[in-house]
């Protein structure tokens, strides 16, 4: 442990360290997300979910993630070859990236950047850029369709989750991530911004392409959206980014509105990811309840409806600042 | 009653027989037999009185058809049944649709078409229905499957 | 795919005939402009098997499983349809008894294809619940017609001039539970979805059907009423048991396919009626007529007879020739009128908005191609 501590205490010994680190949980979070997302949706649906493979069926994620690294990875002719191959890649690096500034307690963080959430905020939108790749290179019409809904999805979304997101740091004064926690010492900020809260959520689901926003993948309306010609490792890419994302805004949630780390009795990590479980618990009862929306209803509500809404938030927040 | 409005209605264009039919024993109100040149105004005059198309169908008789059309209402029971003789020629039967009256029948008579081989002059688009664009028989003719193999 | 200097304005979709949305093998060719539907055409033929053909090689009796392969969600309307209709050519009386089995199965295959409906159109809204949900219920529907009828999906139960078994004690409480049941149930249906703002903006004002349209294209059923036209054989050509039993029609207002959801859910508590007032009035007695002949030979002429299934009016038409072979069978099928409207009410919609449209209209597609 004395070794661990001192490679801690160096700069790179930290960034190899945590690179380690974020790679176990990217994997060990995907295995749980998926196994949590059936079992939640199978109790939901009055059914029981995987059962056979491990107990209750844990070890089911395992044997499905074995079986698609051993399927075929068929590449259509017609594709964008270049574009076709990095596009999975361009999803996944950086989800991977935001954890470097993720406080899961008060010592692991790996950087505690003074532009944290600039930083996690500017990466976010790259999996647009990626989607669009993806969306374009398949050569096929319900790719392409699926890439275009989703960067006006994203886009449309981004705004509002911005300026929420500037709420909340007015009524810090920094960027820090560790701040934004420090200063929820007293109360959580969601007790006084309930609102931000709301909309953080909405804008959330939207990012993440989750029901009610999975538009990009509507199943029934699209096959599969953008991924539609992906298969194998590949198709597997994206849906570990899907997952890694809902951890990251439910990361991100938590910061910001829960008290990141903080908690009586037990150790930060364990608050902090009692937490992040409990918001994707949240997206998920949101899949398995609602339909979907439809496409023009979806940015109708971005643009005429939480935009203006997060404007008022950001206000009164400066007001009440102001006057404090 | 509306059998006796259509009695009126019908009356004006001299078909061939307008008569009631006996509900019970086989489901009609009124039987009537018509040309298959006169079908166009037959069904104008059953829309003016707002009956709705049923079905259109045809039967083989071997050496004619029979275009079959029931007419009903939504209003009041009343079911009206057409009956159309068609000679075969040579070319190949042929009758006037009745689609620009009832877009319903865009449909019937496709499947008319494609099942026993009678046209109808004047459809926007008479293409096969329900078999293969480029089969080249109509299964529900009588001498369809007389040859061994064709069943 | 775009050349330069030239504006492409359309382009050509494929709907199927294999996808998730076309509740069955249909086609739908779309022209585009943008995400905007220009043009849509259903191709339908795929699953064509020659049932009117195979009905004129066939006898009477041999032709009765056939019915419940047109429809299969509503076998025992089929079943009944032609039932009746060869029994008024041959002039059979069915029996009281008869009658009442004949009307409980009937609206518990109603019910049961209703919940079908139901689960599969929240499925292509997005909704993933609401078909297990269905499901369920539906189960113990299927578990109640088991024990009589021997079948789960494709009944063949009625016979000429009654029913080929009889109900006893078990079915009568096992249904009589499972209304409770299904009445508790309609209030979790309303709560998760007919009061769903999300659902509500998918299905409100979208694909409205006049009632002109709707009187132009025969539209018959839940398609039909929707468009506040009061047509249901049940009522208006009553036949059967149904004059002995209490129920309403319920219509809507619009027309569009917000109604015609409402229609469907608000016709399963009417069909739950129909099933308590004809356990509480079932006569005792035979369940088939007497002196039905082994070899059935219908004197020479034609007849049509109307049932309501629950997509709307199915018509057998038969005509005979005093054999024991039908010369020549039709069925008229509701899917086959409701489907012809699609191309006048998609045009000027989303490609979601058409996936709506197309569940409303509930459409079976064996029983269109036959």
């Amino acid at each position: 442990m004395g070794l661990l501590a001192t490679y801690w205490a160096t700069a790179l010994g930290r960034l190899i360290i945590g690179l380690i680190w974020i790679m176990a949980l990217v994997a060990v979070n995907a295995l749980f997300l998926i196994w949590m997302e059936r079992k939640v949706s199978a109790h939901m649906q009055l059914r029981l979910g995987p059962m056979e493979v491990g107990p209750h069926g844990a070890v089911q994620t395992v044997a499905d993630a074995l079986k698609l690294m051993g399927k075929e990875l068929i590449t259509p002719e017609e594709v964008d070859r270049p574009v076709y191959w990095l596009a999975p890649i361009v999803v996944f690096l950086p989800v991977l990236l935001v954890f470097l500034v993720i406080p899961f307690s008060r010592s692991v963080i790996i950087r505690d950047m003074n532009v944290g959430i600039l930083l996690i905020l500017a990466f976010s939108t790259l999996t647009v850029l990626a989607l669009l790749m993806a969306g374009w290179s398949s050569n096929n019409k319900y790719a392409a369709f699926g890439a275009i809904r989703s960067v006006a999805q994203n886009v449309a979304y981004e705004i509002p989750l911005l300026i929420t997101v500037m709420s909340v740091i007015l009524m810090v004064g920094s960027f820090k991530l560790s701040d934004i926690v420090a200063a929820q010492g007293s109360y959580w900020f969601i007790l006084v911004q309930p609102l931000a809260f709301i909309l953080f959520i909405t804008c959330a689901t939207a990012e993440t392409n989750r029901n009610p926003f999975d538009l990009p993948e509507a199943e029934s309306e699209l096959v599969a959206g953008f991924h539609t010609e992906y298969t194998g490792m590949r198709f597997a890419m994206f849906f570990l980014a899907e997952y890694t994302n809902m951890f990251i805004t439910s990361a991100v949630a938590a910061v910001l509105f829960l008290g990141g780390w903080q908690g009586p009795i037990l150790p930060g990590v364990v608050w902090f990811l009692l937490k992040v479980y409990a918001l994707i618990f949240l997206a998920m009862w949101f899949r398995w309840t609602f339909p979907r929306v439809r496409f023009d209803q979806l940015i109708t509500l971005a643009w005429k409806v939480l935009i203006p809404l997060a404007f008022a938030n950001l206000l009164i927040t400066a007001l009440v600042l102001k006057l404090r | 009653m509306l059998k006796d409005k259509l009695k009126t209605a019908l009356a004006s264009l001299k078909l061939a027989q307008v008569s009631d039919g006996d509900y019970a024993r086989t489901g009609y109100h009124l039987e009537v037999a018509a040309g298959p040149e006169q079908m166009p105004a037959v069904a104008q005059a059953m829309l003016d009185q707002g009956c709705f198309l049923e079905s259109l169908t045809a039967v083989d008789w071997r050496e004619s058809f029979t275009l079959v059309y029931h007419f009903a209402s939504f209003a009041e029971l009343c079911r009206t049944v057409v009956h159309a003789s068609l000679t075969k020629e040579t070319k190949g039967a042929e009758a006037p649709t009745i689609s620009r009256v009832y877009p319903g029948a865009d449909w019937y008579e496709r499947e008319v078409y494609d099942l026993f081989g009678i046209k109808f002059a004047g459809h926007p688009n008479l293409k096969r229905l329900l078999l293969p664009e480029d089969a080249d028989f109509h299964p529900l003719l009588k001498d369809f499957g007389a040859e061994p193999g064709n069943d | 795919m775009i050349e330069l200097g030239i504006e492409e304005k359309s382009y050509t979709l494929n709907m199927g005939p294999q996808h998730p949305s076309t509740h069955g093998v249909l086609r739908v060719l779309l022209e585009m402009d943008g995400e905007y539907i220009t043009k849509a055409e259903p191709v339908i033929g795929y699953g064509h098997r020659g049932h009117e053909h195979m009905a004129e090689n066939r006898s009477y009796q041999q032709f009765l499983p056939n019915m419940g392969r047109v429809d299969y969600l509503h076998a025992l309307a089929y079943n009944q349809g032609y039932c009746m209709a060869v029994e008024k050519l041959v002039g059979l009386t069915v029996p009281e008894r008869a009658e009442f089995i004949r009307v409980i199965l009937s609206e518990f295959n109603r019910i049961s294809s209703h919940l079908v409906w139901i689960g599969a159109y929240l499925l292509d809204l997005g909704a993933f619940t609401p078909i297990l949900y269905a499901f369920d219920d539906r189960e113990h529907i299927l578990d109640l017609l088991d024990r009589i009828t021997g079948s789960r999906l494709t009944y063949c139960f009625y016979r000429f001039g009654g029913t080929s078994g009889d109900l006893d004690e078990e079915f009568v409480s096992g249904a009589r539970a499972f209304i409770q049941r299904l009445r508790s149930r309609f209030r979790d249906y309303e709560s998760l979805v007919t009061k769903n703002v999300i659902f509500i903006n998918r299905t409100r004002d979208v694909g409205v059907i006049t009632r002109e349209q709707a009187v132009k294209y025969g539209l018959t059923g839940p398609t039909l009423r929707g468009s506040g036209i009061p047509y249901d054989i049940r009522k208006s050509e009553p036949y059967s048991a149904y004059p002995a039993c209490d129920f309403q029609i319920p219509i809507g207002e619009k027309g569009d396919v917000f109604d015609r959801y409402l229609v469907r859910i608000l016709e399963m508590e009417q069909s739950l009626r129909i099933i308590e007032q004809a356990l509480n009035q079932l006569p005792d007695g035979p369940i088939m007529a007497d002196k039905v002949p082994k070899r059935l030979k219908p004197a020479a002429g034609e007849v049509y007879q109307a049932v309501e299934s629950a997509r709307g009016e199915f018509g057998c038409y038969i005509v005979s020739q005093g054999d024991i072979k039908p010369y020549r069978i039709k069925l008229r099928v509701p899917s086959f009128g409701n489907l012809s409207i699609l191309p006048e009410v998609a045009v000027d919609n989303l490609v979601a908005d058409l996936v709506a449209i197309l569940g409303s209209v509930d459409v079976v597609i064996p029983e269109i191609d036959r």
